[in-house]
């Protein structure tokens, strides 16, 4: 359609200070041919910060353009492959025409929204006639945001503004995405986003997740000092271990292996790193080598119908060659090289993390022990 | 990441990725740069590789990364921080590049002062563990080791010894592995791998020698306690050997001294399969270096060094009496080889201390005991040879260090001369092994007295001249318990020969035991080197006790010593059984030794001290007492082997009798003839032999002088002659006859001062001569055969001569009549002989040829006594006095009996020859008769 009308508008919306804004690249996760692997750059803002700008109309060649008012919205919706029936796709339809204007690869079309978490929106400027070009500032003041960005293979969180030039035939808008990062440290138990799950959509929700906040207090703080140490330092203090339990496990092959393996922690920041060590009892298995992966798992969907998709974050050769009884192999994995996805949690999706432990025999067969390992974003 | 396929691959792999890592960092692209040596690195993940070859990459690869370090040391802090290289480093994906990329980084960091060395030291030693694959770990941590060399902190030796240390442990830990690896087939393989790979666990070691330098109080305390014990842990037997030995060789031997105990109690605890002697004999070679760099330091320090408090030999004894009580299952050919190299400690430690060696041969003895001594392996029989006789090449060190001016150490001759006399067990352990070991050991033994004693007296020669004043080196023989020990020793060699066959076959192994006992049955008389060389020992024994008197001038006290020690030597021979005839000869010939210094020292006390009458009658009386115990000797030859050698036991009555008669013992003279006349009657029987007997009679009586007393002379001459007269064959009864003749015509002596013309005293009864001429005249012409009968006429004619010409007619009764009638006797003869040939003029011819060609031979071959020999120029053949032709072989002096001539074509020519010997003979008779004429003129009535 844009083929054949252009849009008499031209919209531009520009943050404040957006050039100096940290930016995080975004590579498309779905190797959908049509996008090619193009990289997009986004600005980053976090939650409970404002989020200004100004959008700017061109008309075009001067003509006037009669229109029934601009809005200006912000949005944040969870979009979601849709691999079974879901019914409120009439409101997609308008958002699905209106983001083919943006030109960007960020948005898969094959998602869609399945729940808008977010959605403010005001009017920029009454009903009127644009005649020439106008500016707009916009601002949403401390704007909560409840979930990371992320871009999933069958779920996106994603954020945008959204102009639009409201009119009696075909609305004009344009959207600008931009990426949130959410600072909130300790992530949660895994039950208590699910506890938030049941307040969603109300306006209590942001409240609620300020005040977990706000008792988490000491812990973030905490981990943002270790994780900063080790950005600098060279050799990982583990003095942080006050953060969470370590994970200790006991496992083995009968009369074939017997393991005991140790991470420090089961809580990491995205900056940290995973210190631990390997403790063999027992081996009979001609190892060949032995890998720790971090496996990112997505599931989404509702509960009747769970889509799992795994992937391997990382992958880490620990040890070469077999290995005897009692001896110690040590573990050492830095995260902040890595391009990561936090915990996150909500009623549609979740994303949890997984350190893998795999052992690799000489015949090629693979063994291999998973435990959950939590990761979250500090400062 | 993959690696390449073959190690060519491989290596060409690296070498591009070093030049594309080299081009990045000039261009200071250090990430890229980093990304290709992690390509290059992984090629060392390659599981493919042999030890060797895995080497070859490493090498290159070491190259890359020193390349590689440099840069990042000259770029440090303006391009990059290391620190923060240090951690990127680390998202390598595979563990062994990664750990490699870690080494390189942390150690250029190391350069830097402000680096927290400790700290990267501990995380790169720490995460090494990742690394579990044997050959890969080792070659990595070989790699820390290599790069860290220089940049361990300075001020801390501990930290640096417990890096070091730790770094070996881990390494030895993998080594070990490495042998379990694999199918177990290929554990051959695996262990030569390991012996390849063994440098590497080494240099830690030699790395830690070289950190701690003198730092005892810490070796002691942390380092080889640590060691030792990992050793022990990892019970494997290649590590175990191998490390001991390192430690043994990488660490001063001052520390080893101080912790002898320790490392000897290590061993205690090994894998029963490891060898403890190479081990400890390793470490002994370097306690003997200690003694000699502290003899070479100082010459003069061996009594008061500091080193000589400690009870070395102590420690080592108290080791090896705890290694027999808790290791029963030592083998001897283990044990022997442990003892034997302690034997080598206390000769360098204490080379006087025979104590030590008897404790250490008793242990031998009592561990054989208990072994039992029929279970002694071939193997361990070799083990006992070298042990016994002192092969072992560090011995001989020892021995050829007598060279140097140190008198320190002792000659192997003095050593095992000592060694004899004053350690019993080594006597015992001897005394259990094979007869054939026991041979080839007493052998080797003697040879080595022997010998050193030829070598020795060139030195001595040659010291003499350098130094006057002493020679030492001469091994002297103390007293006779030394000489009892000695003898003891070559017990085995004495008998050997003397057991039953049934022995011999049991004893399945000495071929030369075989060799010899198949001699022995046939009784003859072959020489026999080991009997030999015990007639030599004997002479060796005397001489040196001689020796010793000539050094103390007391020889008046020592005959009777050494008549103790040779009656000594006697008795342990007599066990010889039939070897007597070997060894009994030398005994007797020293007994003669000593009868004539036994006569001087009379002679002299006679001259100086006629009036100590004690003395004079002590040593006539010693004298017969040793002519008794010859004779004993002659005895006991004759009786222990049966009409073997009678021939030799004649000889040696007469060789006494003529001593005796020399020593105007004129009694003890006549009974040895009598025992000889004894022999001849009894126990000759062989025509041949009788005749030589008869001739060896005479020439000694022909020379008795006292004997004229007592009318035994003549008895013995007639009894002699008679004899002569009955021998078996008629030309033996000629030539003995006219033979005895002499016995009737003494000449002179001039020895003892007799002279012809002067001395009027001689025994001459020329009426006798002439009877004994007639009765074998008388004989030669009854011969049957002419031509025989001729010679021996022809021989007579010559006796007749010598009469004539040495006495006058009156005297002996040899006239002139007489010999003109015998020459025309042998002419009627010899014209009968030519009578039987018809071709006269051949025999004028061949006598012609006999003629011109004789001269030169008779000149040659002639001699005095035995008068008839003949040769033939042609063919060297002689006649023998027993009438036998006789082949002389020119070239080496040699002679073989022609038994029978064969009827060949020369065999016929020469017999054909041969018969005209008597007229070539006569020829040359009448032709010495003609040449008189000038000189005598009563040969002018004699008619040719």
């Amino acid at each position: 359609m844009s083929i054949f009308f252009k849009p008499p508008i031209d919209i531009e919306i520009l943050f404040d200070n957006e050039e100096s804004r940290k930016h995080v690249d975004i590579a498309p996760r779905s190797s959908n041919s049509s996008y090619k692997s193009m990289k997009e750059s986004l600005p980053v803002y976090e939650d409970g910060e404002s989020l200004g700008g100004i959008v700017t109309m061109r008309v075009r060649d001067g003509k006037k353009v009669d229109h029934l008012g601009i809005k200006v919205s912000i949005i944040g919706s969870i979009d979601m492959i849709k691999s079974h029936g879901s019914s409120n796709s009439t409101s997609k339809k308008a958002t699905s025409i209106t983001s083919s204007s943006s030109s960007n690869g960020s948005v898969d079309i094959r998602k869609n929204s399945v729940d808008q978490f977010l959605c403010q929106s005001y009017d920029l400027c009454p009903a009127g006639e644009l005649q020439h070009s106008q500016s707009f500032p916009f601002l949403f003041r401390d704007l909560s945001k409840r979930y990371e960005s992320y871009k999933g293979r069958n779920v996106d969180v994603a954020y945008f503004v959204k102009v639009t030039v409201m009119r009696k035939s075909t609305d004009i808008s344009k959207i600008k995405r931009f990426w949130v990062y959410l600072y909130n440290s300790v992530a949660a138990a895994p039950n208590t986003p699910s506890t938030h799950e049941s307040q969603s959509n109300s306006e209590g929700v942001t409240a609620d997740n300020d005040a977990a906040d706000t008792a988490n207090d000491d812990k973030p703080k905490n981990g943002a000092q270790g994780g900063a140490a080790n950005g600098t330092q060279v050799l990982p203090v583990s003095h942080s271990s006050s953060d969470s339990k370590p994970v200790r496990l006991d496992i083995g092959i009968e009369n074939c292996l017997h393991i005991e393996f140790e991470y420090a922690k089961s809580q990491y920041s995205l900056k940290e790193v995973i210190v631990g060590r390997i403790y063999f009892l027992l081996t009979r298995l001609r190892i060949k080598h032995m890998e720790l992966s971090l496996i990112t798992r997505e599931s989404s969907g509702l509960q009747t119908s769970n889509v799992m998709t795994d992937s391997t974050a990382i992958r880490y050769e620990i040890m070469d060659g077999s290995s005897v009884k009692g001896e110690t192999i040590p573990i050492r994995l830095f995260l902040s090289g890595y391009d990561l996805t936090p915990n996150m949690s909500c009623n549609y999706f979740n994303v949890k993390n997984y350190l893998s432990l795999v052992i690799i025999d000489e015949d090629g067969r693979r063994y291999f022990k998973q435990s959950e390992i939590t990761l979250y974003r500090t400062r | 990441m993959a690696y390449a396929d073959s190690p060519e691959n491989a290596i060409a792999v690296i070498k591009q990725r070093t030049a594309l890592m080299n081009r990045c960092l000039s261009q200071h692209k250090l990430m890229e740069s980093l990304q290709h040596t992690s390509i290059m690195l992984t090629e060392l993940r390659n599981p493919n590789l042999s030890p060797k070859k895995y080497y070859e990459v490493y090498v290159i690869i070491f190259d890359s990364l020193t390349n590689l370090s440099t840069y990042l040391i000259e770029n440090h802090p303006q391009n990059h921080h290391l620190a923060d290289l240090y951690e990127l480093v680390q998202y390598t994906g595979n563990v062994v590049p990664r750990l490699y990329l870690m080494i390189t980084v942390g150690t250029s960091y190391l350069t830097f002062s402000d680096a927290p060395k400790k700290e990267i030291l501990k995380d790169m030693i720490e995460m090494c563990r990742g690394v579990q694959n044997p050959i890969r770990g080792l070659f990595l941590r070989y790699y820390l080791s290599q790069r860290t060399k220089e940049l361990l902190p300075e001020d801390d030796l501990s930290f640096d010894s417990q890096f070091i240390m730790n770094n070996f442990i881990e390494m030895n830990k993998l080594w070990v592995r490495l042998q379990h690896q694999g199918p177990l087939r290929e554990r051959e393989t695996r262990t030569r791998e390991r012996k390849e790979l063994q440098i590497l666990v080494g240099s830690q070691l030699v790395r830690l020698s070289q950190i701690i330098d003198d730092n005892f109080q810490m070796y002691k305390q942390d380092i080889l306690p640590t060691i030792l014990e990992q050793v022990i842990q990892c019970r494997d037997l290649v590590s175990q050997e191998y490390l001991l030995d390192i430690i043994c060789q990488v660490f001063t031997d001052e520390f080893h001294l101080k912790t002898l105990d320790t490392l000897l109690q290590t061993t205690l605890h090994l894998n029963p399969d490891v060898s403890i002697n190479k081990i400890v004999l390793t470490l002994v070679d370097r306690l003997n270096d200690f003694v000699t760099r502290q003899l070479e330091d100082d010459p003069n320090a061996v009594s008061s060094n500091a080193y000589l408090d400690m009870d070395v030999f102590g420690t080592f004894w108290d080791y090896l009496t705890v290694l027999n009580h808790e290791r029963p299952d030592l083998s001897l050919q283990q044990y022997i080889p442990l003892i034997e190299s302690v034997i080598v400690l206390s000769l360098r430690w204490y080379p006087n201390n025979f104590e030590n060696l008897n404790k250490l041969f008793e242990l031998v003895l009592q561990k054989t005991k208990d072994y039992g001594q029929k279970n002694i392996s071939l193997e361990s029989e070799h083990l006992f040879l070298v042990l016994l006789s002192f092969q072992n090449s560090k011995l001989q060190l020892t021995s050829t260090s007598t060279a140097s001016p140190n008198s320190f150490a002792t000659s192997k001759k003095h050593f095992i001369f000592q060694l004899i006399s004053q350690c019993q067990a080594y006597k015992n352990i001897l005394a259990l092994q094979s007869i054939g070991l026991q041979k080839k050991v007493v052998n080797e033994i003697i040879d080595i007295l022997m010998d050193t004693e030829a070598e020795e007296s060139n030195d001595n020669e040659y010291e003499s001249k350098l130094h006057p004043s002493g020679n030492s080196a001469h091994l002297v023989i103390e007293d006779k318990l030394q000489v009892q020990r000695l003898l003891s020793i070559c017990e085995p060699l004495i008998i050997s020969r003397s057991g039953p066959p049934t022995n011999v076959a049991s004893s399945n192994t000495n071929i030369d035991e075989v060799f010899f006992n198949r001699h022995d049955e046939e009784e003859s008389w072959i020489l026999d080197p080991i009997q030999e060389k015990l007639a030599h020992l004997i002479h060796w024994i005397m001489n040196t006790t001689s020796r010793k008197q000539t050094k103390k001038n007391k020889s008046q006290f020592n005959l009777e010593t050494q008549l103790e020690i040779l009656l000594l030597i006697k008795s342990s021979f007599i066990k010889g059984g039939i070897n007597v005839k070997y060894t009994f000869p030398a005994i007797i010939t020293n007994f003669w030794k000593l009868i004539r210094k036994c006569h001087m020292i009379h002679q002299y006390i006679l001259k100086e001290r006629a009036d100590n009458r004690t003395l004079l009658s002590h040593y006539s009386n010693l004298l017969k007492q040793m002519f008794k115990f010859v004779s004993r000797c002659i005895n006991d030859i004759f009786n222990s082997c049966n009409n073997s050698c009678t021939d030799l036991v004649l000889k040696l009555n007469l060789q006494c009798a003529t001593l005796a008669d020399q020593l105007q013992l004129n009694e003890i003279s006549y009974d040895f003839f009598s025992q000889a006349f004894t022999i001849f009657e009894e126990s000759l029987s062989d025509s041949k032999t009788q005749l030589q007997a008869l001739i060896y009679m005479a020439q000694s009586l022909q020379k008795t002088r006292s004997l004229y007393k007592e009318t035994y002379y003549d008895s013995l001459i007639v009894r002699c002659t008679l004899h002569g007269s009955k021998l078996l064959k008629k030309q033996d009864q000629c030539r003995a006859v006219y033979l005895c003749s002499h016995l009737w015509w003494a000449t002179e002596i001039s020895n003892i001062g007799e002279e012809e013309g002067i001395t009027d005293s001689f025994f001459r009864d020329g009426k006798r001569v002439l009877e004994c001429l007639q009765r074998s005249l008388r004989v030669a012409d009854s011969i049957m055969d002419n031509e025989q009968s001729c010679e021996l006429m022809v021989e007579i004619l010559n006796r007749c001569l010598y009469y004539f010409i040495h006495g006058d007619e009156a005297e002996t009764h040899i006239s002139i009549k007489y010999i003109n009638g015998l020459i025309e006797l042998i002419k009627t003869n010899l014209k009968s002989l030519k009578l039987e040939d018809n071709s006269t003029s051949t025999v004028t011819n061949s006598m012609n040829d006999l003629h011109i060609t004789g001269d030169t031979n008779v000149k040659a071959n002639a001699t005095a006594n035995d008068g008839p020999g003949n040769t033939e120029k042609d063919a060297n053949v002689a006649i023998g006095s027993d009438g036998v032709y006789i082949q002389l072989n020119t070239l080496n002096g040699s002679s073989t009996l022609i038994h029978g001539i064969i009827a060949t074509a020369s065999g016929s020519k020469l017999l054909h020859q041969l018969k005209y010997t008597p007229i070539y003979h006569f020829q040359r008779t009448c032709d010495y008769i003609e040449s008189q004429r000038e000189v005598d003129d009563r040969f002018k009535v004699i008619y040719v």
